[in-house]
């Protein structure tokens, strides 16, 4: 195909789960020209719950499709761009952030990472071949309906598989649990434990894992490897339900920013990734709770994180990369002595040429953000020469004499150096 | 590289989808169709056919309530 279209925005967020939903209404209140690209469907993996009963707000329950298309309409109020498609590439430089999808190259000044996370699979033999609508489940109230009167499994003990597992038995004949601990031992809170325990339709498996798969086209078994005796007994079940966590969708930004050992992107508090203008919010986030109410704070905080890193940007081009003279920016630290000395030369040399050449002095120590928009690394004594808002050259270290040798190249009127610092 | 419009505004389903993979058979790889619809089923629907077919998809909100299913064939 040919070549593809470049489109440029004030903030790209990747992800239409609660956490880039929460950031689309932070950036679209503060004005900012927002895209927003979602891979399959917009609330993300929200939408999956079936009651949600511990978002503030909705003392009666709300389900995780109900409150994920409120948040996308509030969203959706504040002017945000939605576009519903996969992100092919990223690219995260210093002074640019670029996004690729088949069709589209985003070119944006801040990029906010919300792709969440996805469930975790067994990966036992023949699993794949019956993923989703073949039989194996991530998302009982997607699918416990169409339970109806059958047999089903469920595999794992967390919160997650024994409340959706007491779930499935308003609907199917039977629920066998694969548990991987001794009995009663499971993973869940106590309450969700003693009603499990307590419900005649749910019936346990000890110590096991899944062995393999087996089926047609659609499930028909299952087969259980009791992990103390490694016999192997197969379940005859229409269904079966994984819900052994999650892991993060990272894999776009794997060497890109920094990552956790498990792959969880790691941020501070500021949501920032440490790569200038990115971030990151949710639970694609290294944290300790994930839930849409954490998620929502986080792209809170991401939204006016990228407010105030596009302030600051804005600031930056216009005073510090002026078009109007011939620019001399010069980097120092606090903490460096020597870097220190050479202001009051710098101060000399702006005045020397008479208003054609406009100083900027920048505290690497103090304003690191004005540091990184001039590059990732820049040393204290580090001299940037701008020509129409454009650097020109830049030079680590320096003295009176070479920057005026610089300089007078740059300027109509060159000044004598003996005559100006006798 | 050819790109096609295919209005199906006003379609309820399946048509938006029967008349985008006839549409697609007359178009070769790497061609273009954007098919513009305003029914929810068909958002749905249009891009998962397309995706397990193996073509590129792309779709743009145009205003509330109407769709550009944009499918690159693979």
């Amino acid at each position: 195909m040919g070549e593809k279209k470049k489109e440029h925005y004030d903030v790209v967020i990747i992800g239409g789960g609660p956490a880039g939903l929460a950031a689309a209404i932070y950036c679209g209140r503060a004005h900012l020209d927002t895209l927003l690209l979602e891979k399959t469907m917009m609330g993300g993996l929200a939408t999956n719950t079936n009651t949600i009963e511990n978002y503030p707000g909705f003392p009666e329950g709300i389900t995780g499709p109900e409150l994920t298309e409120l948040f996308h309409r509030q969203a959706r109020k504040f002017g945000i761009k939605f576009k519903m498609t996969d992100v092919k590439d990223v690219e995260f430089r210093c002074d640019s952030r670029r996004i690729e999808t088949f069709r589209t190259v985003y070119d944006a000044r801040v990029v906010i990472i919300a792709t969440g996370g996805r469930p975790r699979v067994t990966r036992a033999q023949n699993e794949e071949k019956f993923l989703y609508n073949r039989g194996i489940s991530f998302c009982a109230t997607c699918d416990a309906a169409a339970s109806e009167g059958k047999t089903v499994m469920v595999i794992g003990s967390g919160d997650s598989a024994i409340e959706e597992g007491t779930y499935l038995t308003r609907f199917a004949r039977e629920v066998i649990v694969s548990v991987i601990h001794d009995e009663p031992q499971m993973d869940c809170n106590e309450t969700a434990r003693d009603a499990a325990l307590a419900n005649p339709k749910m019936s346990f498996a000890w110590n096991t894992i899944v062995d393999s798969f087996e089926g047609g086209e659609t499930l028909e078994r299952v087969n259980l490897k009791n992990l103390k005796s490694g016999e192997v007994t197969p379940y005859e079940v229409d269904t079966c339900f994984e819900f052994i966590g999650y892991e993060p969708n990272t894999e776009l930004f794997l060497g890109k920013v920094e990552m956790s050992r498990r792959n969880y992107i790691i941020t501070n508090e500021a949501m920032e990734t440490g790569i200038p203008g990115v971030f990151a919010c949710g639970d694609v986030r290294e944290k300790n709770l994930r839930q849409v109410v954490t998620a929502v704070s986080d792209g809170a905080v991401a939204g006016v994180g990228a407010e105030k890193y596009i302030a600051e940007s804005t600031r930056f081009e216009r005073d510090i990369l002026q078009k109007e003279k011939i620019g001399l920016i010069y980097i120092y630290s606090a903490i460096d002595a020597p870097s220190q000395e050479l202001l009051p030369i710098m101060r000399e040399v702006e005045s020397a040429y008479g208003g054609q050449v406009k100083l900027s002095v920048i505290d690497q120590y103090r304003n690191h953000s004005l540091c990184e928009q001039l590059g990732c690394d820049v040393e204290p004594m580090t001299v940037f020469y701008t020509v129409d808002g454009e650097i020109v050259e830049t030079r680590a270290r320096c003295d009176r004499k070479s920057i005026i040798a610089q300089l007078n190249k740059l300027v109509d009127d060159p000044v004598d150096v003996v005559e100006s610092f006798p | 590289m050819q790109e096609r419009v295919l209005d199906c505004l006003g379609e309820p389903c399946p048509v938006p989808l029967v008349k985008a993979q006839r549409a697609l058979e007359d178009l070769e790889a790497g061609d273009i169709l954007i098919v513009q619809i305003d029914h929810s089923c068909a958002m749905k629907s249009l891009p998962e056919w397309a995706r397990d077919a193996g073509h590129n998809v792309e779709i743009e909100e145009i205003d509330n309530g109407e769709w550009e299913v944009v499918i690159e064939k693979s």
